[in-house]
């Protein structure tokens, strides 16, 4: 164990002086996750709130009412069916659901009859602050009804002779309560009627006359059945959650090329003719390199979570999954060192064919566009690079919130992949000049 | 101490060591001197085990030249300076000794007995990369000692080296004779070999053309002395192979002597005579 601790140690120290190294292990992945990081969580206020809706009534206001949220600069709507509209509250790709549940255009058409207009609405319950805006949203729509109703009288009008008629053919309806809005509704009808007229005159000699506000306020304009969201959540918590995955990977990136260049330096700078010739086998030389960039990977790997958790402020709910997807990854990385180191051969070649596909891994495994915004021919390709696994290793530990077994996957192939490549890499590698 | 027997080692094409039969016997400082490319640094890797010999039989204190227990035995100092250069000489010199399984204490006395040996205490704990040539030449060979080797390889180690640094190093190398080490040391200066060396092996293009000691090789391969002698009448000089027997004659002849020179010929003149070339081109 002194054998190989002073190779890691050894190993630390001269890949740590190396101040590109260091860059690009530390100070490049957090400029990455701080930089994209920020953008993400900035994004989204702006393209207004994201809801799903659902149409169940089907009618011609429920439709305008629907345009009308459209037209809203604070909302983003999409027409899904119900349960999709559940799911993707759910999963937290939408702030919340509203459904206009049969019988919602009647309501909302007939002003003083029937019930108030109501919505069933879910909302993600990690997003108190944006629910309280929508609900702020959508009862302003709902008094825009009735300065809608007011300002177009014609309307009101026609709208005033049903609800007549309805209150007299009411039978449930208390006697005293039908005589006085039999007498009263009548009365409204006429006066509504007469402001029509002066109304038009008016517009015909240039006045504007505004009417109806005042009326508006007296009554429920919508009413709000919210209804409670069970989460699943699918989507990251912040958008540095997402970010810090992929800084991982770039940070993989230095430790694994600072390795595999200093293992070929090696035998450039001579050293490696001192350790072939030291009483040590050829195992415990390459077992040395591989523990020393094992520990690399898992200090920088932990420095970058430290980070995540107290300056970025990503949920880490568990801590056991994260060390899981630490020393999986770890191992997998610590193989693709030593492969790269093997078929690289000298120092141009490792630098060259190791960035090469270090960035290919990169490109598809999601450390530039993250997983789930790649197209999907795309994703299909991801499945081929490292990179995806060891990203979906540390999402599934942290925001997608994987089980056990689902973190299996991704960490499984980690640890194969990382046993096959140090066996190859390591069978191929020479050590002497 | 060191056997080779019919030793040849071959690249493709190339022979670069050709059927080398040699003893390095204990305690001695054996010089191997030959031009570059001549087969110095493939014989010792191929006595350090990195290399294995194509041909032949190679025995390092009784064992295999890649067994550990012959690994034990030796330090190597690769012709190439083997540091790590972005640590300091304390931390190469620890790295090197934790290979050889030493006791904590003991690697730290070591330690501290090199850096005084080589002269590189004061700036122990700088980065190899400040130090000029000669330290790092010099830091090369401590590392080489750190596991106090019983057979030490040296392998032209006063290359790119100012002539403080190679004085001091000689000293090293003739105290390192006295305690008892087993050295073979190559280059292609004979000066070197003539100020250090107890016997001296002269290689070319992979074959051995002759080993002895300097007095015996000059004496056999080195021809004649030049005697010169300037007179009252002129000079008169010739070259000798008696150079006792002709200096009386010049003594009976000429009177009013004023100056007298006696040289005898230097390895460069045995290589010459043996290979037809200059050591050095
Ligand atoms: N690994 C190798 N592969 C091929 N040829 C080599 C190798 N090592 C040395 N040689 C050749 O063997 C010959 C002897 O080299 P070397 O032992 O380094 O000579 P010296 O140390 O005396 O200068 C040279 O011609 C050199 O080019
Ligand atoms: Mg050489």
């Amino acid at each position: 164990m002194g054998l190989l601790s002073a190779m890691v140690k050894k190993d630390l120290k001269v890949l740590f002086r190396d101040k590109v190294t260091v860059f690009f292990t530390f100070g490049f992945p957090l400029l990455f996750a701080a930089f994209f990081g920020a953008i993400f969580s900035s994004g989204g206020g702006n393209s207004g709130m994201s809801v799903a809706v659902t149409d169940l009534d089907l009618t011609t206001e429920s439709a305008a009412f629907i345009q009308r949220m459209d037209d809203s600069s604070s909302l983003q709507v999409a027409a899904m069916p119900e349960n999709e509209a559940r799911e993707a509250t759910r999963k937290g790709k939408k702030v919340a659901y509203i459904i206009l549940p049969k019988g919602f255009g009647p309501a909302y058409a007939s002003l003083f009859s029937g019930g108030s207009p109501s919505l069933i609405v879910g909302v993600d319950p990690s997003r108190k602050a944006e629910a309280a805006m929508l609900e702020g949203v959508l009862m302003k729509m709902g008094v825009e009804r009735f300065q809608n109703a007011f300002s177009d009288t014609d309307s009101l009008l026609s709208m005033l002779d049903d609800t007549i008629l309805s209150v007299e053919s009411n039978d449930q309806m208390p006697a005293e309560w039908r005589s006085l809005l039999g007498e009263y509704l009548p009365q409204i009808k006429d006066l509504t009627a007469a402001e029509n007229q002066s109304q038009k005159d008016a517009e015909e000699s240039g006045n504007d006359v505004s009417t109806g506000t005042g009326i508006a306020d007296a009554m429920t304009p919508l009413k709000l059945d919210f209804e409670d969201v069970m989460i699943s959540r699918e989507g990251p918590k912040n958008g540095y959650a997402v970010t810090i995955p992929q800084a991982m990977y770039w940070a993989i990136l230095g430790v694994v090329m600072g390795f595999s260049v200093a293992l070929v330096q090696e035998k450039t700078m001579g050293t490696m003719t001192r350790l072939v010739a030291a009483p040590i086998s050829r195992m415990q030389i390459l077992g040395g390199k591989a523990l020393g960039c094992f520990f690399a990977l898992f200090l920088v790997m932990t420095v970058l979570f430290i980070f995540a958790r107290f300056v970025f402020e990503v949920p880490i709910d568990y801590p056991l999954k994260v060390l899981l997807a630490l020393l999986s990854v770890s191992i997998g990385f610590v193989g693709i060192m030593m492969f790269i180191a093997a078929v690289g051969k000298t120092q141009r070649g490792i630098s060259s064919l190791g960035w090469g596909i270090m960035m290919i891994f990169a490109m598809f495994g999601g450390a530039m566009i993250p997983l789930f915004a790649m197209p999907d021919w795309m994703k299909s390709l991801s499945d081929f690079s490292p990179a995806k696994w060891a990203i979906l290793s540390f999402e599934g530990a942290t925001w997608r919130n994987f089980s056990y077994p689902e973190l299996l996957l991704p960490c499984g192939i980690m640890l194969v992949l990382g046993v096959a490549c140090f066996l190859a890499g390591s069978r191929l590698i020479k050590l002497e000049n | 101490m060191i056997r080779l027997d019919a030793v040849s080692k071959r690249f493709g094409d190339l022979l670069a060591v050709n059927a080398l039969t040699l003893n390095i016997r204990e305690g001695e400082i054996f010089g191997l001197l030959g031009p570059n490319g001549a087969g110095k640094s493939t014989i010792i890797s191929m006595i350090s085990g990195q290399q294995q010999l194509t041909s032949g039989t190679l025995q390092v204190g009784g064992f295999q030249p890649d067994s550990k227990a012959s690994k034990r035995l030796i330090g190597v100092a690769p012709q190439a300076i083997a540091v790590y250069e972005d640590l300091s000489a304390i931390d190469n010199l620890e790295f090197f000794g934790s290979l050889y399984s030493m006791r904590r204490a003991e690697l730290k006395q070591r330690c501290t007995e090199m850096l005084e040996f080589v002269g590189l205490t004061d700036r122990a704990r700088e980065r190899v990369e400040k130090y000029s040539g000669g330290m790092k030449r010099r830091l090369n060979l401590a590392i080489t000692l750190i596991h106090d080797p019983q057979v030490l390889l040296l392998d032209e180690p006063t290359v790119g080296v100012d002539p403080q640094s190679r004085n001091s190093l000689f000293d090293n190398i003739l105290a390192l004779k006295k305690r008892g080490k087993t050295i073979l040391y190559t280059t292609h200066h004979m000066e070197e070999a003539e100020r250090l060396c107890d016997r001296v092996g002269i290689l070319d293009q992979g074959s051995l053309l002759a080993l002895d000691t300097v007095e015996n090789l000059i004496d056999e391969h080195g021809g004649a002395s030049h005697l010169s002698a300037t007179t009252a009448t002129g000079v008169v000089d010739r070259d000798t192979h008696q150079p006792v027997v002709d200096l009386q004659e010049i003594l009976s002849k000429h009177t009013g002597i004023r100056d007298l020179k006696l040289q005898r010929p230097e390895l460069e003149k045995v290589f010459l005579n043996l290979t037809g070339r200059q050591l050095r081109d």
